[in-house]
């Protein structure tokens, strides 16, 4: 992976990931970003020290509960250990799985592996395709792929939306951005996000709320929003 | 649920060593310095050692319990994590690798995750995102350069110290210990008497910080 991430998720929105307290689709998103990006994964390594450490520091009385504990203990120590072959099973290194859409195959990040398996079929409206993943949130994930050259008409969130770049690239009136880069877009944020004419894109899209288009006739897409939705 | 990881092998040890020794200009400690709790976890993992357990338990649950009733704000799901989570480091001791990082993150990231899957299970729905999909547990490929190692030589810079200042006590508190008192990471972590993982993740959090509040400075 030669590119250089350049869109990240703020700090405390990594702090939140860490600590398990994010909603599980935004989760996904981030440990997506993640599994591409060697700087966050520095950075929520370190998180996770950090608050494993402040764990450790808690305060507690040693002889709260002591009869409770000791059932506890005494039933967990009954319990057979996890068998060697069991446990050998699993790799420590990302599984790389892919998903194929418009005649190509595009790898996808070990966080999408599982579910990516399960996803929907493929809808496709002109250059774009989408096929939503098995979550069961309010906020709806799904793959996002635009053919080269092609243009999402201008949109307004009407809540949040994160799309996080998979594969290609993929230009907006703000920037430019490549294989990693997370963006993330508020209510009221409005944007016309297109390919260039030689590179497709593959995105994964959270959303917590339709789009709304906003021009000419795309208007008449606004029927539609739950295509993208 | 948990079940991802295998002990890595020397070739990871060797390879994460020599790229410490490459790059760390801060410290040359040596990552693999084990202490009571990574040693008594070996020791549940080498032979079921009951007493070894019954120590880790003894430090380890009734923290869990101040945990989980922050984060859940009941007693009875606290204990229930602590169970499973305890459960957990009994029966997959052996999946504990002392060179990816101490033993109270292991015992942590187990928790975080036994309460992700149960607060997800507890909406009963299948088909759903799970902790395994959102934590890996393993190691990332190694990568060329970590950008935060070349922050120490800025940092005594005049255009820092506000921020210095602004930064949250346990990272100022090694911050000011590393570099302005010049103590080694080692020093630094008997003193305080946090694991020497703790103390570099807390400087790399620091630099980290520091560095966002340059951009803002500047932009």
């Amino acid at each position: 992976m030669t590119h250089a991430v350049k869109f990240h998720p703020g700090l405390m929105l990594l702090e939140q990931y860490v600590e398990g307290s994010l909603s599980a689709d935004v989760a996904l998103a981030v440990s997506a970003h993640i599994d591409l990006c060697p700087h966050c994964q520095h950075l929520s390594k370190d998180i996770t020290n950090d608050q494993a450490a402040e764990l450790t520091e808690q305060q507690v009385s040693s002889r709260d509960a002591e009869q409770e504990w000791q059932s506890m203990l005494d039933f967990i120590t009954s319990q057979p250990a996890l068998s060697p072959s069991r446990a050998g099973l699993a790799s420590t290194s990302p599984q790389v799985s892919s998903v194929t859409v418009n005649g190509r195959t595009f790898e996808i990040p070990r966080a999408l592996a599982r579910l990516a398996e399960k996803q929907n079929k493929w809808l496709q409206l002109g250059g774009i395709a989408t096929a939503k993943l098995p979550t069961a949130d309010k906020q709806h994930v799904s793959l996002l792929y635009i053919d080269k050259g092609t243009e999402v008409p201008n949109h307004t969130h009407l809540g949040l939306e994160m799309t996080l770049v998979l594969a290609g690239k993929i230009v907006d009136e703000n920037g430019e951005y490549g294989v990693g880069d997370l963006l993330i877009n508020s209510p009221d944020d409005t944007h016309t996000p297109r390919t260039l004419a030689d590179e497709d894109c593959l995105c994964l899209s959270v959303l917590s709320a339709p789009l709304k288009f906003n021009k000419g006739l795309t208007r008449l897409l606004n029927p539609l929003q739950q295509f993208f939705y | 649920m948990l079940e991802t990881t295998v002990l890595s092998g020397h070739h990871d040890a060797l390879s994460k060593q020599k790229r410490n020794s490459q790059l760390m200009t801060i410290s040359t400690d040596n990552e693999l310095r084990t202490g009571q709790w990574e040693d008594a976890l070996t020791l549940v993992a080498i032979n079921q050692d009951k007493a070894a357990y019954a120590e880790l338990f003894k430090y380890f649950a009734p923290r869990l319990r101040a945990f989980g009733i922050k984060m859940f704000g009941n007693e009875q799901q606290a204990m229930e994590m602590v169970q499973d989570a305890m459960l957990n480091v009994w029966r997959k001791a052996r999946l504990f690798d002392a060179s990816r990082g101490c033993a109270s993150t292991w015992i942590f990231t187990i928790a975080r995750n036994v309460r992700f899957d149960m607060l997800r299970k507890k909406q009963s729905r299948k088909d759903d995102i799970s902790a395994d999909d959102l934590w890996f547990d393993g190691d990332y490929p190694e990568q060329e350069s970590n950008s935060s190692d070349n922050w120490d030589t800025m940092l005594m810079s005049e255009k820092l110290a506000p921020h210095f200042d602004a930064l949250p006590p346990a990272q100022r508190m090694v911050m000011q210990k590393v570099y302005l008192e010049e103590k080694s990471h080692q020093e630094v972590s008997d003193e305080l008497a946090i694991p020497l993982g703790t103390v570099k993740s807390r400087i790399r959090l620091a630099l980290d910080r520091l560095r966002g509040a340059l951009d803002d400075t500047r932009s």
